[in-house]
């Protein structure tokens, strides 16, 4: 699981105009007595937009996030690490695929979440913008970054939208594994030869920052999010996130005798919050805005496989088949 | 291209770069939905969609995504075009009451299978069979055959002989999960290594 750091759109005051009052006071009351909303239930503009954005750019996140670990399949030290990094990237593809399709109950197509991805017109977390140098940072994606997305989308769980909730249910359920697999690397690592914990330590010093920006900018300064809060579409705020993230990992990070490249780092005992050196929020904005170190390569990728695949599609497409927008 | 990634280094160029042609409308396909009968003896329940080029295949693209991990006794898929759909009610409106009671019409009556929604949130649920000569028959049908006081949400129907059922022959498809460990949470036993890995770290910083 990768999904994290969704960015919003800015919302407008006036985004709810044009609603009906008496549909959206039955819509709210609705998800604040905790009941789902389905594909055929009525919906605000808003609500229905944000939700696309957000659902599709986990679908994306999934597949791209893909891209840097299965770099490190044919790599990977020993026969069961192989077979193992093999299952967790078929897992994450098939959660991409499981994502795509809630999307697609709200009314955007798969072609057109393919093409917007490729494009670049559509987001993705901006992690995988970063590159895995050695095995040693397809062992931190394993642990760390899906520890991360599971902190996000176990909370995106307990959200307002169906389809995306059961959708989470699975992916959630699949992701004990990969975490799992991927302490169970790390452990080997750090329990390894001198040269084995470097690896390890390199590693993590290059994968702080992208792993401090991956819940998304400061609370302080990240678009205002209220009303996606009041609908459930967003279910923690990022600083939330990241303190929980620090809370649950960096002890076992430190347990593991690395130190982590953040002198200010430290547990505040009164408030029982995180104290961080604050992230460069410029440089997340760089890249996920285009210029990272591998976001063309990302897309290339993904744009060579979709045109090698043209003739698989054409072929097996049946000629008379028409779409109909899928049911839950 | 240049890559980190060996494989990357590999991929022949194609097309133009940062350019993607427009997808065709179903470059995607269309969509089936996809049943899964989680144990013997347990009704089958919807368990999501795969995109799919026609029933066959979506059979087969429906083990891969949703049987990878979860064991089951089998699975079904229909073309979402076949899957007949009844208004959506909430609260403690029973569906069954909207759905209007149509005289048993003459004609060949083939069986429908029927779904219904028993919790807003969670997943259809196959109920039973209704023979019927179209599809709103069968709802009504299915009104006079499985109407009861719990309160049901929403109802389908698909006609039986558009489903691709798993056959008697195909069972041993899952057979072979519990022998794939490795994609088990329970095979990454870190626990010793990481106690020895301690206690010799302690020992180390004591001498």
């Amino acid at each position: 699981m990768y999904g994290g750091g969704n960015t919003f759109e800015g919302i407008k005051t006036d985004s709810l105009a044009q609603e009906d009052p008496i549909k959206l006071q039955v819509f709210e009351a609705r998800i604040a007595r905790g009941e789902k909303i389905e594909p055929t239930d009525w919906m605000p503009q808003l609500y229905r937009k944000q939700l696309i954005r957000m659902i599709e750019q986990h679908a994306h996140s999934e597949i791209i996030g893909a891209l840097p670990e299965g770099t490190w399949i044919t790599r990977a030290p020993g026969f069961k690490r192989k077979l193992a990094l093999m299952a967790k990237v078929q897992d994450e593809v098939g959660h991409a695929q499981l994502l795509y399709s809630a999307a697609e109950t709200l009314g955007k197509s798969r072609e057109e979440m393919i093409q917007d991805l490729i494009t670049g017109k559509s987001k993705y977390s901006n992690i995988f913008n970063y590159p895995a140098f050695t095995w040693a940072d397809s062992c931190f994606i394993s642990w760390l970054v899906d520890a991360g997305a599971i902190v996000n989308q176990l909370a995106n769980a307990k959200g307002s939208y169906g389809p995306y909730c059961r959708a989470l249910e699975r992916i959630c359920a699949e992701e004990s594994f990969h975490l799992k697999y991927g302490h169970h690397c790390v452990i080997y690592l750090a329990s390894g030869t001198p040269k084995q914990r470097q690896m390890f330590q390199e590693a993590l010093n290059r994968w702080w920052a992208p792993m401090m920006h991956f819940f998304g900018p400061s609370d302080k300064i990240s678009a205002h999010t209220e009303i996606l809060m009041k609908w459930k579409v967003k279910m923690a705020s990022n600083d939330d996130m990241r303190n929980q993230f620090l809370d649950m990992y960096v002890p076992k990070i430190w347990e593991l005798g690395f130190t982590i490249p953040d002198s200010k780092l430290k547990k505040n005992t009164e408030t029982g919050r995180w104290e961080y050196t604050e992230p460069d929020w410029e440089e997340f904005k760089r890249v996920i805005n285009g210029d990272g170190p591998c976001n063309k390569e990302r897309l290339e990728v993904r744009r060579i496989a979709e045109e090698r695949g043209r003739w698989v599609r054409e072929a097996l497409k049946a000629p008379k088949t028409s779409y109909v927008t899928p049911l839950a | 291209m240049n890559s980190l990634d060996p494989r990357v280094k590999r991929l022949p160029s194609t097309g133009i770069v940062g350019q993607v042609e427009p997808k065709a409308p179903l470059d995607q396909f269309g969509t089936f939905e996809v049943f899964v009968q989680p144990r013997e003896g347990k009704p089958f329940q919807h368990e999501g969609i795969v995109h799919a080029p026609n029933l066959e295949m979506a059979f087969v693209l429906a083990k891969e995504a949703f049987t990878r991990r979860f064991t089951c006794t089998s699975i079904y898929v229909a073309d979402t075009r076949d899957v007949y759909v009844s208004p959506m009610t909430e609260g403690n409106e029973n569906v069954f009451q909207l759905i209007p009671e149509t005289p048993s019409q003459p004609g060949e009556k083939e069986s429908y299978e029927i779904y219904q929604l028993p919790k807003r949130g969670k997943q259809h649920i196959h109920i039973g069979a209704v023979m019927a000569s179209n599809p709103t028959e069968a709802m009504s049908e299915a009104k006079v055959k499985f109407q009861s006081d719990k309160v049901v949400y929403n109802i389908w129907a698909i006609p039986t002989t558009s489903i691709r059922f798993t056959n008697p022959e195909e069972k041993e498809l899952w057979l072979t999960l519990p022998e794939k460990k490795f994609r088990d949470a329970s095979d990454y036993k870190g626990g010793d290594k990481l106690k020895e890995f301690l206690e010799r770290s302690t020992t180390t910083l004591r001498s």
